[in-house]
């Protein structure tokens, strides 16, 4: 039983160059594809997150179109959020165990608080007061289970008198702000998990939980752009060239700040070469050249760079299509890089032994825990929910906009 | 009245349903008269000894039941060190370093092969011996998110197998590589010190079978006059593996080599 | 009762916030072992546990308890280092049971420490084993007194 059991792993022991510790040279890398996932579908609830905050807290009108829509996209994101970390425990059954007996010096145990706090406290609140009174209506002239639906998410509150919804605005307007550093707390502690290794000089970084955040906030905006076009071109409506333009913009401006972020670390890594330099230089010019040098860098960031800033420089001369093409393909190309750089980072800080003597070479498995298979049903949950949200909450005569809300802050200030 | 008896009920009802899930961890029996707060281990390596002969890898694996495969809780390193390129102005060559089927002989062959290397190009080579360095301050117990793993009062750092998720972030956490997942037991594994051992008054298997003495085990809160431990301290200057790290090990080797890390 | 009256929306969100906290809690009081927080933020049985498995190696000490002609042999010559465990394979059973024979210790078992490798230290006596004479160690070493001839 054992010999079997070690003839046909002895296949699939990784190629090893150099010495890597015993340990680590193991069948597959501890954490994988789903490791990969999980903080890609965080970063896009953070950054969808902090797309429809624009709308609330900095009042930037021209976006109200996707504020539902974002906002519907991160609690899509956001419920599966927890999906990939459960699967690949050795025990899912003792997860519990993070809630009920948290240790507080790991990053890992305060992310199950960041979670609960995130999605109860921020995002379902806001959620539930902006749609408050669309509820109250629906469930009153929904037949059937929908209608049913709509009255339990009442929670048995009718009051939808003026005074009543101004308190809803006002409430959003808190959440709002209170969601900003939440979302920001959010992604930053999942940088967190991987900056605080100082056994790997790969993770071990101070600059990644900020990194982590930058790259959280460009994809969430490429969803929304995404999710956007697509909507729109499945429920044949014409797209809000001005909301898409500001889109874009703004993604652009995230896009900078994130390359150059990104860049830094890069400059100062190579500046400090500190030990274990050599080793990293092998992943980025051998282990991780196309998903790191090609993937993230020269599609994830370089190419929806120029495609962006030529848009910002000569928007009024692209005719309202190729507009629409160009940035549908820079967000695709931005979700597609950021993916390759959630690769990068989980995987690339497991190619090389912890004794910067040696890399391994993985064959990654297509079934089992830790397979691409799993992975890629995690990571097609969202879309599926996110079509029964906006199926439930967006209807086509909604046009995509929130009800005209007052914006109690301004009148104060 | 006929409330308060129903609270009572209910009360009594939850205590028992509460001991019902709490039996779950219930722990069976182990050595009597054993207090962790009465000890402070710690393991010595006299690396200069060490013949390379792998006894306490392949003893600690049946001591404990470590599977087959890549999974050691001790093993053996060989660093072979070459002489520098003549006219290339490096003080040495860069080290070679293996640990095949971690220093555990396969099918009667030697568990090192002769180098590749010809013997009038190399400087020097010796073996280490690895394991958990027992840190004081262990990055694998700082990020474990249940409390599974932890440092003992008697300075031993354990994994609670009931209590382990299996998430793999100690592994990750470890410096020294001495931490892995177990593929029966699904949660992670790494040297106790041979805790079921110690507590009964016996050696490690790894130090019980060393052959040349390279690996001094002793208990710095009974330390005796002529304890290896003390000669150890007075022989050697001693050194811990990764020291930037912080991690304060309890494995103190002596005179290192500065490529081992 | 109160000094002011809370508007019906926020008052529901209260209610439900407190179900849900109050719920973390009662959960918290059945799944939390008892042990745990003993010595530190762990379960203080898992020491218990951990040390309940039953060893293995029996240790010199046990042979020592028939065999103490051989290891006093043994304890006079170069090998006195050695355990008997490390050349006869695992004797718990054998302790137990002195009819279940421990394994018969074979050549291999010297050449593990003595063939010639580099790395090991020059204190120890090496050979290459291809250049050695001999198809049978013990022909001319005595493996308890290595010094001696038989």
């Amino acid at each position: 039983m054992i010999n079997e059991a070690t003839n046909l792993v002895a296949e699939a022991l990784p190629q090893v160059q150099g010495y890597v510790y015993p340990n680590e040279a193991n069948f597959h890398p501890v954490w994988s594809c789903l490791i990969v996932i999980y903080p890609y579908i965080t970063g896009l609830v953070a950054g969808a997150f902090i797309m429809a905050s624009l709308v609330r807290v900095f009042n930037v009108k021209a976006l109200a179109p996707v504020y539902r829509l974002s906002m519907l996209t991160a609690l899509a994101f956001l419920l599966c959020a927890t999906l990939p970390l459960l699967c690949h425990l050795g025990h899912p059954e003792r997860c519990y165990e993070i809630m009920m007996t948290p240790h507080l010096t790991s990053p890992m145990a305060i992310f199950g608080f960041v979670y609960a706090w995130y999605l109860m406290a921020v995002l379902l609140l806001e959620l539930w007061f902006d749609f408050r009174q669309d509820f109250v209506k629906w469930s009153k002239t929904t037949p059937g289970l929908q209608g049913l639906i709509y009255r339990l998410l009442t929670l048995g509150v009718t009051d939808v008198s003026e005074k009543s919804v101004r308190l809803d605005m006002k409430m959003e307007w808190i959440l709002s702000i209170v969601g900003i550093p939440s979302a920001f707390l959010l992604h930053g502690y999942v940088g967190f998990i991987f900056g605080s290794i100082k056994a790997n000089p790969w993770w071990g970084n101070v600059l990644m939980p900020i990194m982590f955040i930058l790259s959280a906030i460009v994809s969430g905006i490429a969803l929304c752009v995404f999710n956007y076009i697509v909507l729109t071109w499945l429920r044949r409506k014409t797209v809000d060239m001005r909301c898409l333009d500001t889109m874009a913009m703004f993604l652009f401006y995230a896009l900078v700040v994130d390359a150059v972020i990104e860049g830094l670390d890069v400059l100062h890594r190579g500046y400090a070469a500190e030990e274990g330099f050599a080793v990293l230089q092998t992943m980025i010019r051998e282990k991780l050249f196309y998903t790191l040098n090609v993937g993230q860098v020269g599609v994830g960031t370089l190419l929806p760079l120029v495609l962006l800033g030529l848009l910002q420089l000569f928007r009024t001369r692209v005719p309202e299509a190729t507009r629409r093409v160009m940035i549908f393909l820079s967000g695709a190309m931005i979700l597609l890089g950021v993916l390759m750089m959630r690769w990068n980072v989980v995987m690339g800080g497991q190619f090389f032994s912890k004794s910067f003597r040696g890399v391994m070479s993985y064959k990654m498995e297509f079934s089992g825990q830790e397979g691409w298979l799993l992975g890629a049903v995690i990571l097609c949950l969202p879309p599926i929910i996110l079509t029964v949200l906006v199926k439930l909450f967006l209807s086509e005569s909604d046009q995509l906009r929130p009800c005209e809300h007052p914006q109690p802050h301004v009148s104060k200030a | 009245m006929g409330s308060a008896f129903a609270g009572l009920l209910t009360a009594s009802a939850a205590r028992t349903a509460k001991a019902a899930v709490q039996n779950v961890f219930a722990s069976t029996s182990a050595p009597k008269g054993y207090d962790p707060t009465k000890h402070k281990w710690l393991m010595c390596i006299d690396d200069n000894k060490c013949i390379g002969c792998g006894l306490c890898a392949e003893t600690c694996k049946k001591e404990n039941g470590v599977p087959e495969g890549p999974y050691f809780r001790t093993w053996i390193e060989r660093y072979i060190i070459p002489k520098p390129k003549p006219g290339s102005g490096q003080t040495r060559g860069e080290a070679i370093v293996d640990s095949p089927n971690g220093g555990i002989p396969k099918d009667g062959a030697p568990a090192f092969p002769e180098p590749t290397l010809p013997k009038d190009q190399i400087e020097h080579a010796f073996f280490v011996p690895k394991l958990c360095n027992l840190c004081e301050n262990p990055p694998c117990v700082q990020v474990c998110p249940v409390g599974a793993t932890f440092r003992a009062p008697d300075g031993a750092v354990l994994i609670d197998p009931k209590y382990c998720i299996g998430c793999a972030f100690c592994v990750q956490a470890c410096p020294y590589g001495a931490r892995f997942l177990n593929p029966v037991t699904k949660t992670a594994e790494k040297c106790t010190l041979c805790y079921h051992r110690i507590t009964r008054g016996l050696k490690p298997a790894c130090v019980e079978i060393c052959p040349a003495e390279a690996r001094i085990f002793g208990d710095l809160n009974n330390l005796h006059a002529d304890d290896p431990i003390q000669k150890f301290y007075e022989k050697n200057r001693v050194q811990v593996l990764k020291p930037h790290l912080g991690t304060e090990p309890r494995v103190l080797y002596a005179a290192l080599d500065k490529e081992v890390r | 009762m109160f000094p002011f009256k809370l508007p019906p929306q926020i008052l529901r969100l209260v209610l439900v916030a407190l179900a849900i906290v109050g719920s973390y809690f009662v959960a918290r009081s059945f799944l939390t072992p008892p042990t745990f927080g003993q010595y530190g933020w762990y379960r203080g049985d898992a020491l218990q546990l951990i040390a309940s498995r039953e060893p293995v190696f029996a240790g010199k000490q046990s042979c020592d308890e028939c065999h103490s002609d051989i290891i006093h042999k043994l304890e006079k010559d170069a090998h006195k280092t050695l355990s008997c465990e490390g050349c006869h394979g695992v004797s718990r059973e054998h302790g137990n049971n002195p009819n279940i024979l421990p394994v018969k210790s074979t050549g291999n078992y010297c050449i593990r420490c003595h063939e010639a490798n580099l790395a090991r230290p020059a204190w120890l006596k090496q050979i290459v084993v291809k250049d050695h004479y001999g198809p049978k160690c013990i022909e001319c070493h005595v493996p308890h007194q290595p010094t001696k001839t038989p």
